[in-house]
């Protein structure tokens, strides 16, 4: 790769190719891979899971483990060739001038230490022990920079006092105390919410403006690229697919995997009308949509959920139990629509998930009602009292754990029809035309979990959960763990096999996008609270809550229509 | 040797050690199981046996042609033969009893991790209560109250050890019962039994087989232990331990191998074992491999 402007070339990573010997093998985890950081930029590194994107990452930090074998290749920082470098040499690079931030910014502060002291051990470590004295300082100084308000009240606090955000703020600050010239951010926002998310990304980019930092952001995260990035490397199983300016790049891809990362990226579909509500009804929904709706209104719900109240008894022994109970759900109203997919959106600690929970009768409430079709169950009491469990099936988020790791496909699947409520027939022939309607190869059967990808697994998960015969299907992010292309598929057959089936979903998410392209109505979690509801038009083109516009608006404007 | 090649030794010590242990535990194995074939007497037939060889030292020639290479006891009995006598009933007692001990300890952690509450609470309570006292404690209750024997031995051993397991395998069986596939097995309405055989246990068991290796060592520990103190296996049946104390008493006298050379098999035997277990459970746990030296 020739650098056009060689005095701002920072970093220059050329031809690198690694390695990785296990006693299985050696495979290639970076093939040729060369790219220039400029001073002062923010370059984004994006790619699917396996794509070498975090490998490359910690190579520029000389954090690989020793099975990591360079076999081609350099990484060269401002006139220093890394590659050679030994652990004391590295000392006086990493954390002074090339530092990071890691995605979970619970493991990357010390649970015992008050977070000034620990920023603080951070500058002290890296600037000259001569500013001893003006440490404090200085710890304020970022502090406040990063955005945490009464600094110098808060260098006391621990993290868990902390919220999430802020605690990530705490951890660029800790990045930013040796003043280096890079940051490599390791899927930095990939831990918080949407609307945290937001603000985590313009910190980045303003301090970038201000100190001249470098940052490398790593992420599978479209929208996150799109946002705040200059330019962009795209990778792919190890090699570089496609570089250039942001905007350029993402406006016109030359390389079809980048053209199909990008379509798979769910979009807003947003109306300019959203003050003018006579307008909205004939805006923004494609027929079918509008005649599900209409169908949903017209047909009894499968399912009415009245005033669901919930709280978690802090653990511990009467007297010596701290504070209040915790409230995850208020008096919680939910509808289901028949033959449809209904939308839960909220961020982390909304209640959504709890009350998906209560509604397949896993958990139970501490008051309320719930009714399907005309049987009406005990939410107070433990599912399996109340008759509720084996009603309503579940999607889980993680396919990784939601197989049993000691049993083929097949026998998964088989179990799911012998106790399911599934209608008469023969199992096997059952089976094999739900694994051809989810586009699952035959053989598949005889295998284990671990010998099948993320988007197989969530597809078996979607089979045994149709297979046992529910009317309605609680699908908790069923999405989230998977890369943007998987997740893509798998809500098309979401949309096809639910409705196909005639059974009735609820959809929990936390990503808008998809929900609209999914629901035909959707309740907006807040703080245990129905914040906002209606019908999927309704609240993205014409609810005026503030809180529905603050997370419409979180959403990346490229990815907006 | 250059310094080269002693660099080189060292930085593989581990492997070597690994193989050696290996290699060493094998034959223990084969030598157990083969021992009246090989053997040069059955210690424990008076006929084999002449009182007037008693305390030879290593290295003289007995009366019926062959070499006490390791000398005789007090009772003229060849050292090499009770060694190897006494490391079948040592292996015997501490396979059996580990195993036991891995069967009920698993199944209780088990159970207490599915079922909660007042079962829960029942077993961990007397878990922690057991864990709380000394092991050579706790087997000496049970052996004075039990009487002797070679199965008493075993359940002593047993209800020494089952704790362990129990603790372990509840730990991971409550990890596993958070899991999602756990949540879509109840959603299922599986039957109690076939949630506990066909789920929980074959995934809680991995960590808990990974401890075999290790608390056979310490069988066979405290069984020589108990041994050494009278109050293990019986006196027509020696095992290693036993044989060690037998020449206990004559130590004093300059007649050291009938004590030293039974107490080298037995710490050669459970160095073995847990260099062996060691290794296993690094060859198991793909994460620490890569802290390998």
């Amino acid at each position: 790769m020739v650098c056009d402007n060689a005095n701002n070339s920072l970093l220059q990573v050329d031809n690198l190719t690694l390695r990785h010997r296990s006693p299985a093998g050696a495979t290639t985890i970076l093939k040729d891979v060369s790219l220039t950081l400029r001073r002062g930029e923010i370059l984004g590194l994006i790619g699917e899971s396996g794509a070498g994107k975090s490998t490359l990452g910690n190579a520029i930090l000389g954090l690989l483990n020793p099975e990591f074998e360079r076999v081609a290749g350099s990484i060269l920082f401002d006139g220093m060739l890394l590659d050679d470098m030994d652990e004391r040499q590295w000392t006086k690079i990493r954390g002074r001038r090339i530092s990071a931030i890691f995605q979970d910014h619970t493991a990357s502060l010390d649970p015992l230490m008050a977070i000034g002291p620990q920023l603080e051990e951070a500058i002290l470590a890296s600037i000259d022990e001569t500013l001893r004295d003006e440490a404090y300082e200085v710890t304020i100084d970022l502090l406040t920079r990063v955005g945490i308000p009464d600094a110098r009240e808060r260098y006391h606090s621990y993290p868990h006092q902390f919220s999430g955000g802020q605690r990530q703020r705490i951890v660029i600050a800790i990045a930013l105390a040796g003043a280096p010239d890079i940051i490599i951010a390791d899927e930095p926002t990939s831990a918080l919410d949407a609307t945290v998310q937001k603000q985590i990304l313009a910190l980045l980019r303003e301090l970038v403006d201000e100190t001249g930092v470098s940052i490398i952001l790593v992420t599978h995260d479209m929208g996150v690229v799109s946002d705040i990035t200059d330019r962009v490397v795209v990778m792919r199983c190890g090699e570089v697919i496609e570089q250039g300016f942001t905007a350029a790049l993402l406006d016109a891809p030359s390389r079809e995997y980048t053209r199909s990362l990008l379509k798979a990226v769910p979009r807003l579909r947003l109306s300019d009308q959203r003050g003018a509500p006579n307008k909205a009804e004939t805006l923004a929904s494609s027929p079918d949509e509008h005649a599900r709706a209409e169908v949903g209104a017209q047909a009894s719900p499968i399912l009415v959920v009245r005033d669901v109240t919930k709280t978690f008894s802090e653990s511990g022994l009467g007297w010596l139990r701290k504070g209040a109970d915790k409230v995850a759900l208020e008096s919680v109203s939910v509808e289901l629509t028949r033959g449809a997919i209904t939308g839960i959106v909220g961020e982390s600690g909304s209640g959504k998930s709890t009350i998906g929970r209560i509604i397949a009768g896993l958990e139970t409430a501490n008051d309320g009602t719930l009714s399907i079709d005309d049987m009406n169950f005990d939410v107070a009491r433990p599912g399996h009292r109340s008759g509720l469990l084996g009603q309503v099936q579940m999607i889980f988020q993680d396919p990784a754990i939601s197989l049993n790791p000691r049993m083929t496909i097949g026998e998964t699947l088989r179990e799911s029809v012998r106790f399911g409520n599934a209608k008469a027939g023969d199992p096997a022939a059952l089976i094999a035309g739900m694994l051809d309607r989810l586009q699952l190869a035959q053989p598949l059967v005889t295998r284990y979990p671990h010998q099948l990808s993320g988007g197989q697994k969530q597809r078996v998960c979607i089979a045994r959960a149709l297979l046992a015969g529910p009317r309605i299907i609680v699908a908790d992010e069923p999405t989230s763990a998977l890369d943007v292309s998987v997740q893509a598929e798998i809500v098309a057959l979401l949309k096809e096999c639910v409705i196909e089936q005639g059974v009735s979903m609820l959809f929990i998410s936390h990503d808008l996008a998809l929900v609209q392209a999914l629901c035909s109505s959707i309740y907006i979690f807040r703080n245990g609270q129905v914040e906002d509801a209606g019908s999927s038009d309704f609240i993205f083109a014409r609810s005026q809550n503030p809180y529905t516009r603050g997370l419409i608006e979180a959403r990346s404007s490229r990815f907006t229509h | 040797m250059t310094t080269e090649t002693l660099r080189l030794l060292w930085k593989s010590r581990r492997e070597y050690c690994f193989t050696l242990s290996g290699l060493l535990l094998a034959s223990y194995f084969i030598v157990a199981v083969t021992a009246p074939f090989i053997a040069p007497q059955d210690p424990y037939d008076p006929l084999q046996i002449q009182a007037w060889e008693a305390s030879s030292p290593p290295g003289t020639h007995s009366g019926s042609g062959f070499v006490y290479w390791l000398g005789t006891d007090g009772l003229g009995r060849d050292i090499v033969s009770t060694i190897l006598y006494g490391l079948r009933i040592s292996l015997f007692v501490s396979i059996t009893s580990t195993l036991i001990a891995a069967f009920i300890g698993l199944t209780l952690g088990v159970s207490a991790a599915y079922f909660g509450k007042w079962v829960d609470a029942v077993i961990m309570r007397v878990v922690d209560l057991q864990l709380s006292l000394p092991t050579i404690l706790v087997a000496l209750i049970a052996i004075v109250t039990l009487g002797p024997g070679i199965d008493r031995i075993i359940l002593a051993i047993v209800i020494v050890q089952w704790a362990t397991y129990a603790r372990l395998a509840r730990g991971v069986a409550l990890s596993e019962i958070g899991k999602s596939y756990m949540d879509a097995a109840r959603l299922l309405r599986l039957p109690k039994r076939r949630v506990i055989l066909r789920h929980l246990l074959p995934n809680s068991m991995a960590p808990a087989i990974t401890l075999i290796p290790i608390e056979l060592g310490h069988a066979i520990a405290l069984e020589a232990t108990l041994s050494f103190l009278g109050l293990g296996v019986p006196v027509d049946k020696p095992s290693l331990g036993s044989t060690v104390a037998n020449g206990f008493q004559y130590l004093l006298t300059g007649q050291y191998w009938i004590s030293l050379f039974p107490g080298i098999a037995l710490f050669a035997l459970i160095a073995s074992i847990n260099f062996a277990s060691e290794d296993i459970r690094h060859r198991l746990n793909p994460r620490s491999r890569s802290h390998g030296v």
